[in-house]
């Protein structure tokens, strides 16, 4: 029996050590590498020649890299989801997604905290809002509590790494010795005694008890930014629950996308299987079933009362300028998957990844349609402004930047998987002879 | 609208169309040169002119700076140069007309305004005719009425100008708020114009001072002028130094409010501290690690 589950042990930790690049992963490293430099090229017309590069201006102050931000912000709910809360709910079979929902948010909030300084005209003087920073500023809210919960998150990407590092240690050959540097230099210390497990799991325990309030507060925050201003669309006491609600829901969506990717291309097919998907898409569409509430709430009330403020906003989302793809980021984005996964068969990997990237490109949009249309519709119209000022369609540089960006989030997660499991091995081991012992019994 | 419309598509292609834009703004033209020329009389005692120099370029109009012109009063001699100037960084150059020239000016009671760049001519037809604006105040059973006139120098005398449109009101901040219910006044046949004070209880200086102000702007004959008179028509402004050295939430960050200060840093003390002794657990690891190899 012994030699059986050992046999079962080396398999699993076969299959699960990082692969090197094949001919695709290659193709994909360049693509995502060649987007990103188009991204630092535009960005270096940016800064030499300042934000008039971009098609912000007086009327539309916070454009693309706002809306993308958002999303990133959004996005990077997903650790707290499939981590801690499923972890506090013992809930054992998102074990192998847990990795995958780390390294999303981590790559999300890396993200947005760049895409934040690239809406800077003068990125240099970032120092000053530290010096000179009021705590009375959502802004500076928003500042402390992204630096929080990168940090957080990071600490819950490296306390399951730890005893998944002695196993890539152990297995030098397959990694090469710069990674194997790597690999001691983070966790030779690990031996696995049960001290070292005790700590580790206490750790995990606190940071996923310390995470959800403050990935929360991360998008509650972000809400903020927006709820505090008194404009059409954006004064809602609704906002901080919509936000929450609707980052669930992309990050979700996220995660299925990867998994989907990863079991595909990584061969995973016995780690991460239909019932992964099954219960994914159960969990999907429940988000997804509450983020249409929440857009009810947001959208029908004002309708109903129809302001006039409020009216020339909603008319140019319901019918006007914004109307196509307002209608595309609430059916793609929500009524469409709902619609897929509320089928057995629609919970199945293929149908469960298409309706997840409908989420996420969705989601996207649905952040542009945040920030956008309100800022063309304030309260007191500017006088003497152009007629350009009134209408904001993104320059060339501020679309390679927010693609460059997204390209980069993806290439973090891309370079992290060749380096790291993407799915826990020790975890997976344990959980496998827990399941023998079961069996046994 | 029809770009926003197809934002959606656009995401889709967005890598194949950016390279497109990139392209295409590579190839676009140089773009066009716009220089305006514009004359200002303020309060009958300064005349100059305000040229500007913009660039036309993709539908967007940026300043040129640092662009050096020539400007010259009815010909270009060297005589008549007004003055040689150099745009600043809004593309703008003020030249006012010096007092070497008041003889030439006193002329004619119409002046050809030239403008060269390097030899060449850039406008040769903006002109002015000298025109003078004055305002003036009457108050009747505590009603204020405002009162200007325009004037224009023909034949050796000054006459009314009749149908100048003007603007009639009270400086503030961002503009000229007007005095009375119209946006805009026309003067008539003895070049008049009155307003009745319908703005009552507008806020003045310290003393209740405010200014009331006649402007033409961008008139085809006589470009602009410009008449101001301080009234004392308005209530006393008492800065409200009620909220000054308080803790509030619109003060500079050093005077947050208590309660602000102590739910933040509570909760940042509290996360940190947190994460300060996650970081301690590490090390304890380590140290565990370090031990069972020993």
């Amino acid at each position: 029996m012994e030699n059986s589950t050992r046999i079962q042990e080396q398999q699993i930790i076969k299959d699960l050590l990082p692969q090197k690049f094949g001919k695709r992963g290659m193709t994909w490293t360049v693509i995502l590498l060649l987007i990103c430099l188009i991204g630092g090229y535009a960005y270096y017309r940016q800064l030499r020649d300042g934000l008039v590069v971009t098609a912000m201006r007086d009327y539309v102050s916070w454009g693309i890299y706002i809306s993308n931000f958002v999303f990133f912000v959004a996005i990077s709910l997903v650790g707290s989801l499939i981590t801690a809360i499923f972890r506090l709910s013992n809930v054992k079979w998102s074990t192998p997604l847990t990795r995958i929902a780390e390294i999303i948010a981590v790559s999300a909030i890396v993200m947005a905290s760049l895409i934040i300084i690239v809406d800077m005209g003068r990125p240099e003087r970032f120092y000053n809002l530290f010096l000179h920073g009021r705590i009375q500023s959502p802004i500076m809210w928003d500042v402390i509590v992204i630096a929080t919960y990168f940090c957080i998150s990071i600490l819950l990407l490296y306390f399951p790494l730890l005893p998944d590092l002695k196993i890539l240690i152990k297995n030098k050959d397959k990694s090469g010795p710069g990674l194997n540097k790597l690999y001691r230099f983070q966790g030779s210390f690990w031996k696995g005694t049960k001290e070292q497990f005790r700590i580790s799991n206490k750790s995990i325990n606190i940071l996923c008890i310390l995470i959800i309030p403050v990935a929360f507060s991360i998008h509650t925050v972000t809400s903020w930014l927006f709820a505090t201003t008194y404009r059409p669309g954006w004064d809602s006491t609704n906002f901080g629950a919509y936000f929450i609600s609707g980052a669930f829901l992309v990050g979700a969506g996220s995660v299925v996308v990867a998994m989907y990717i990863f079991r595909r291309y990584y061969h995973l097919e016995k780690y991460i299987t239909e019932l992964h998907f099954e219960k994914m898409g159960r969990i999907v569409v429940l988000l997804a079933l509450l983020y249409l509430y929440f857009n009810v709430n947001e959208y029908l009330v004002p309708a109903f009362k129809m302001k006039k403020p409020e009216e020339a906003h909603l008319v140019e989302l319901f019918t006007g300028e914004f109307s196509v793809m307002f209608w595309f980021a609430i059916m793609v984005g929500m009524i469409i998957p709902i619609i897929i996964l509320l089928f057995k068969k629609g919970r199945k990997p293929l149908p469960m990844f298409i309706a997840g990237a409908m989420i996420v490109v969705g989601a996207w949009f649905k952040r542009y349609l945040i920030v956008t249309p309100t800022l063309l519709h304030p309260f007191l119209p500017m006088q003497d402004v152009p007629l350009s000022y009134q209408h904001y369609f993104p320059s060339w540089e501020e679309w390679a930047i927010a693609m460059g960006s997204l390209a980069a989030a993806l290439l973090i997660i891309t370079f992290f998987a060749r380096v790291y499991p993407i799915i826990p091995i020790e975890e997976t081991i344990m959980e496998q002879n827990k399941q023998n012992e079961k069996d046994e019994a | 609208m029809k770009h926003n419309n197809s934002l959606f598509i656009f995401l889709l292609i967005s890598m194949s169309f950016s390279l497109q834009s990139v392209r295409a703004q590579e190839k676009t033209s140089p773009g066009k040169t716009i220089v305006s020329l514009r004359y200002y009389n303020a309060n009958n005692s300064v005349q100059y002119l305000v040229l500007q120099s913009q660039l036309k370029k993709e539908g967007q109009i940026t300043p040129i700076s640092g662009k050096k012109y020539d400007i010259f009063l009815d010909k270009s001699d060297p005589a008549n140069l007004i003055a040689k100037v150099t745009t600043d960084k809004n593309g703008k150059a003020n030249a006012f007309i010096p007092p070497t020239m008041k003889s030439a000016w006193d002329a004619t009671s119409q002046h050809i305004f030239m403008v060269y760049e390097g030899g060449e001519e850039i406008i040769s037809d903006y002109t002015i005719s000298k025109a003078k604006m004055s305002i003036d105040t009457s108050t009747v059973d505590s009603i204020h009425s405002i009162s200007a006139s325009v004037q224009k120098w023909e034949d050796g005398k000054w006459i009314p100008a009749a149908g100048v449109e003007m603007k009639l009101g009270i400086k503030r901040l961002g503009g000229v708020l007007p005095a009375g219910d119209e946006e805009s006044y026309t003067t008539d046949s003895s070049g008049n114009v009155t307003a009745e004070l319908k703005k009552l209880n507008m806020p003045g200086d310290s003393k209740g001072n405010y200014i009331l102000v006649a402007q033409v702007e961008d008139n085809d004959l006589f470009g602009n002028i410009l008449a101001e008179k301080v009234v004392p028509w308005g209530t006393t402004l008492q800065p409200d130094k009620s909220f000054f050295n308080k803790r509030t939430l619109w003060s500079t960050g050093i005077q947050a409010p208590f309660w602000l200060l102590f739910m933040a840093f509570g909760i940042i003390v509290s996360v940190w501290s947190t994460m300060i002794y996650l970081i301690f657990q590490i090390v304890k690891i380590k140290k565990n690690g370090l031990q069972e190899s020993a």
